[in-house]
């Protein structure tokens, strides 16, 4: 399990992300060259791949897959899609299981952002930003007593300030809404509800290099919950992730992660560090091996 | 070609730069034709020559001085071809400003730019949070008796005379006092069925057939949730399946709307801090009407009317072996905006329930009403019949 600290490294790993991103936003080619004139990917796609983890939090993997839709009658509009599946980490023994069945962040981006009042004649404002949302389900964590929390469901209408056509950058903020439940294991009981009816925001800051190398993502979630035993309560959660590629086996990627969460219901902080390894990935299109 | 381009020079000075919105718009499933005018701009021009009258718009976007700022969206190709403007005249065509040309469920405002007026709340992403008036009115910073519905996919896939209705993770849940449901995946299905299954035919006065069809369809839902908590505990009510018969006692043309009675049988397992955990088949019906009251999608209702009859396998407590769940809800919903055409609508409901299952929750009617928005991702304009 991960070290628990009351430090804000949250922080920390948001400033390590930004000078890593500067650093890597500057490759000339996706396919590198060897003496012998061999082929090989230096840039990688970081949305769709299917996943195993290592890491002081235990063993995992996931499944992630991006979709960028397209419309013939309008050039200026894209949904851009990103799909999350069975993400997952386990150490072993009674404690340490996180996992997500499912988590999707739709973003409609668009030339221009604008909202339509349809009273009378309809009315056209626009406003610079891009919008769409947030939809996770299934999310299990085991908690130390050997009880669960289930994350029934968790969603947000997300505001996108920081505009783009591809899915390198966001930031993204909105209200959340989130439906929680502790449950015990023998028997499977169901005990404490939490409930954010939107009582509660959402910021999350994302950004990948240019390569793919190395992407960061913080998401800070703070508001008040509604719970079944104790009524109203503020409520915050907060989580940093860094993930930068270090090496390359038969081109598939292995990467080194940074993460670190903070929820103010338990009042832990966690930090982990670990490693990915990429099974099977969507071949960077800028990539040439041939 | 020179006399096209004094014909578009002459619409270019003729155009006016406001009162767009009441200007007549081209229509989508007719040719337009395009041409440039002295300064390069495109101007779209679609002429009806049964009435004789031309309209044209500007190809591009007009910027708030009226400048042309980009390339129309969502407008259609049209061929570029010479219009001889004078030749046209003489023939008795007029040329009358208008809007250019926009998809079905879309419209442009006064500068060309395009949006949507046209929703389909029946394919959609939604979620949504409601207060209870009353509650409101008694304390309005007090934020009780508060709900959050989502649901993470509404599908319907029309198949010819076949409606396919889809929903996956759709539920509610409601504070001070709690009470949740969730339905993990839900699958209907109407049919428009062409042969009767019988034919009367009537021989009083003149001859008359009189058909008798029977739409029928099925209604099944797995993964379903309900929570409740009352003084006596904590109550949850697993609705493992549930698989029914419809018959719908009226379409809509498009099946998107329909008045149908619906029967069946499902499983269930209710645990409670009284009794424990029981199984029980249940057997259902309900009245429901689902309508869509306008043609663009803006006003929706809904109404439905269910009893449910769950007999236990061992008995309940002081329930017995066998309960009853009666419910009626109504509820309307109304699109007030839309963000980059993504629709945010207003929800009213009222719903009445006594049941006699849940230990704690008293055996006579109760009633709650409801007012809420919900915000819609997807959302594409409704079928165009």
């Amino acid at each position: 399990m991960g070290t628990a600290t009351r430090a804000p490294l949250v922080a920390a790993a948001a400033l390590l992300a930004l000078c890593c991103l500067r650093s890597a936003a500057h490759a000339d080619s996706c396919t590198g060259l060897t003496k012998k004139g061999g082929r090989f990917p230096v840039c990688f796609d970081l949305g769709n791949r299917l996943s195993v983890t290592a890491g002081s939090d235990g063993f995992g993997g996931a499944i992630a897959f991006r979709q960028i839709i397209h419309f013939d009658d309008d050039a200026d509009l894209v949904w851009k899609l990103e799909h999350q599946i069975g993400e997952t980490a386990h150490a072993g023994g009674e404690t340490g299981l996180t996992a997500l069945l499912y988590r999707g962040r739709y973003l409609r981006h668009t030339r221009d952002g604008h909202i339509v009042i349809p009273l009378g004649e309809p009315k056209k404002v626009f406003l610079p930003f891009d919008i769409g949302g947030l939809v996770e389900s299934g999310r299990v964590t085991r908690h130390l007593d050997g009880t669960y929390e289930l994350g029934i469901v968790k969603t947000a209408a997300l505001v996108d300030l920081w505009r783009s056509r591809d899915f390198r950058r966001r930031l993204a903020i909105g209200p959340l809404a989130r439906w929680d439940v502790t449950v015990s294991a023998r028997p499977i009981v169901l005990g404490h509800h939490s409930i954010s009816p939107f009582s509660a925001g959402i910021a999350n800051f994302h950004m990948e290099s240019a390569n793919g190398l190395t992407v960061a993502d913080i998401s800070v979630e703070a508001g008040t919950a509604w719970t079944t035993d104790m009524g109203w309560r503020p409520d915050a959660r907060a989580e940093a992730s860094l993930e930068r590629v270090i090496i390359a086996v038969n081109d598939r990627p292995i990467a080194l992660m940074l993460n670190a969460k903070y929820a103010s219901a338990t009042d832990e902080a966690i930090a982990s560090i670990g490693a990915r390894v990429v099974l099977f990935q969507a071949r960077d299109q800028r990539v040439s091996l041939r | 070609m020179r006399a096209v381009s004094v014909a578009l020079a002459a619409i270019g000075i003729g155009l006016p730069a406001t009162a767009f919105a009441d200007l007549p718009m081209m229509n989508r499933d007719k040719p337009v034709s395009c041409a440039k005018d002295t300064d390069g701009h495109t101007w779209r021009i679609q002429c009806d020559h049964a009435t004789k009258v031309c309209l044209y718009a500007s190809g591009d976007e007009l910027d708030s001085e009226g400048g042309h700022s980009k390339p129309l969206e969502r407008a259609k190709d049209c061929a570029f071809e010479p219009i001889d403007r004078p030749a046209l005249t003489a023939q008795g065509y007029t040329f009358t400003a208008g809007r250019a040309d926009a998809p079905y469920g879309w419209t442009r405002d006064d500068r060309g730019r395009v949006f949507q007026v046209n929703f389909d709340l029946r394919r959609r992403i939604y979620f949504g949070a409601a207060y209870t008036p009353k509650k409101i009115l008694e304390n309005p910073l007090e934020s009780t008796r508060t709900s959050l519905d989502f649901g993470l996919l509404v599908l319907n896939v029309r198949d010819g005379r076949t409606m396919h209705r889809i929903r996956l993770v759709e539920g509610g849940v409601h504070l001070e006092p709690f009470s949740a449901e969730l339905v993990l995946a839900h699958y209907d299905m109407s049919h428009k069925f062409v042969d009767p299954l019988l034919r009367i035919t009537t021989f009083f006065g003149e001859a008359q057939r009189h058909d008798l069809t029977l739409n029928l369809g099925m209604w099944t839902e797995v993964g379903g949730l309900e929570l409740h908590r009352t003084e006596r505990g904590n109550t949850q009510l697993w609705k493992h399946a549930v698989a029914e018969v419809t018959l719908d006692l009226w379409q809509s043309a498009d099946l998107g709307s329909f008045l149908r009675l619906r029967t069946g049988m499902g499983l269930e397992g209710q645990h409670d801090e009284v009794t424990g955990y029981h199984s029980a088949l249940v057997a259902s019906s309900a009245l429901e009407l689902d309508v869509t009251l306008d043609d663009d999608g803006f006003h929706n209702l809904r109404f439905e009317v269910e009893h449910e009859l769950p007999r236990y396998f061992v008995e309940m407590g002081d329930t017995g072996k066998l309960a009853q769940r009666m419910k009626a809800k109504v509820s309307y919903e109304a699109i007030v905006l839309a963000i980059n055409d993504q629709p945010v609508s207003l929800k009213l409901a009222m719903g009445g329930e006594k049941r006699d299952d849940i230990p704690g929750l008293p055996n006579q009617w109760a009633f709650v009403m409801d007012a809420g928005l919900r915000f819609s991702l997807w959302a594409p304009p409704r079928a165009h019949l």
